[in-house]
């Protein structure tokens, strides 16, 4: 009983941060809407995650949700990868401008 | 063929401050439009370099070698250049080299011209450090359209239309074999000749490890994401 408010708690408001990125992105909305009410009909109704795993061919409930979550979790890391790379290069392309910027203001002095 | 001034020495440096100057020196004695760009370096690096007679520029942050080529390439173009040369700033190089690359693009009218160690020689290269470029070159012929035998020569000469086209976006080591990519996607002449690389005890020393092949491969790869 316990966990199962903590549990739904903690999706509930993993589910309110999402309605608020809703304007950021439509799309990260989604999808942490859906992992949080996903979540929170199988930490409420937690034999329907049994079933589920055995429609799909898993054992156990259990598996299915630690599947699901390595998924998840690579595609997430793998979007921060990319978006790490594309910071990056704004990064390089400031510095580049500031190295030019600065050889052309001295060699605007020696002139 | 002569230098008329149209010609610019592209030397992307990072913690070269033992060797630097005279690489520059060597350099300037004949060519007289040489930047240096100073990968944020620890060391003397840029002062040496200037003190020398090559222009420098600075990054505020170390990028890599691509990210320093590209901001010397962008400088020399800046600057009116009709002709890029990139060259190492670790003593590899050769500087009679150059010219070879210069005759080539005269006789040959390639928009890029590549050196090549293989077809030209080496001086001292370690056995592992061979069976690795070699491995490269195999590796980049599959699925590549331009065929070379030495893809991570650092002394190339870019025409100023192919500077202006090949933007290199990866910062790191990735970015020979990103030019050799962008050579084939823009379906650039080129050609290659032999030139001479210099294996020192120092150059060896800051050279490639097989880590560095490894994260080359990842970066490239991400590059690919990315499109």
């Amino acid at each position: 009983m316990i966990i199962t408010i903590v549990l739904t708690g903690g999706l509930l408001f993993f589910l309110a941060y999402g309605v608020l990125q809703a304007r950021r992105s439509r799309f990260l909305a989604a999808a942490v809407g859906l992992v949080s009410i996903g979540g929170i009909a199988l930490v409420l109704a937690p034999d329907s995650a049994t079933r589920l795993a055995q429609y799909v061919g898993v054992g156990r409930g259990a598996d299915l949700v630690l599947y699901c979550w390595i998924v998840v979790s690579l595609i997430v890391s793998l979007g921060l990868y990319l978006r790490i790379v594309k910071l990056h290069e704004a990064i390089t392309l400031l510095a580049r401008d500031a190295a030019l910027k600065a050889a052309a203001a001295r060699s605007g002095r020696r002139e | 063929m002569a230098d008329d001034g149209g010609l610019w020495i592209v030397v992307p440096a990072y913690n070269e401050g033992p060797v630097v100057a005279s690489v520059v020196s060597e350099l300037t004695e004949r060519y007289p439009n040489v930047v240096v760009v100073d990968d944020c370096s620890t060391d003397a690096t840029a002062v040496a370099a200037e003190a020398a007679g090559a222009t420098v520029l600075r990054h505020p942050i170390n990028l890599g070698q691509g990210a320093a080529l590209e901001t010397g390439i962008r400088y020399a173009l800046s600057r009116g250049a009709r002709n890029v040369v990139t060259f190492d700033a670790d003593g590899q190089h050769r500087m009679e080299d150059i010219a070879t690359l210069l005759d080539a693009r005269e006789t040959s009218g390639a928009d890029v011209v590549l050196g090549s160690r293989f077809q030209g020689g080496t001086e001292g290269i370690p056995r592992g450090r061979r069976i690795l470029l070699k491995s490269a070159v195999a590796l980049g012929r599959m699925g590549r359209r331009v065929r070379l035998t030495d893809v991570h020569n650092g002394l190339r000469l870019l025409s100023r239309s192919a500077a202006e086209r090949i933007h290199i976006t990866q910062n790191g080591m990735a970015h020979a074999s990103e030019i050799i990519r962008r050579i084939g996607e823009l379906d650039l002449n080129v050609a290659e000749v032999p030139v001479t690389i210099r294996y020192t005890d120092y150059s060896l020393r800051k050279g490639q490890k097989l880590a560095s092949a490894l994260r080359i491969v990842v970066d490239l790869l991400v590059g690919r994401l990315q499109k």
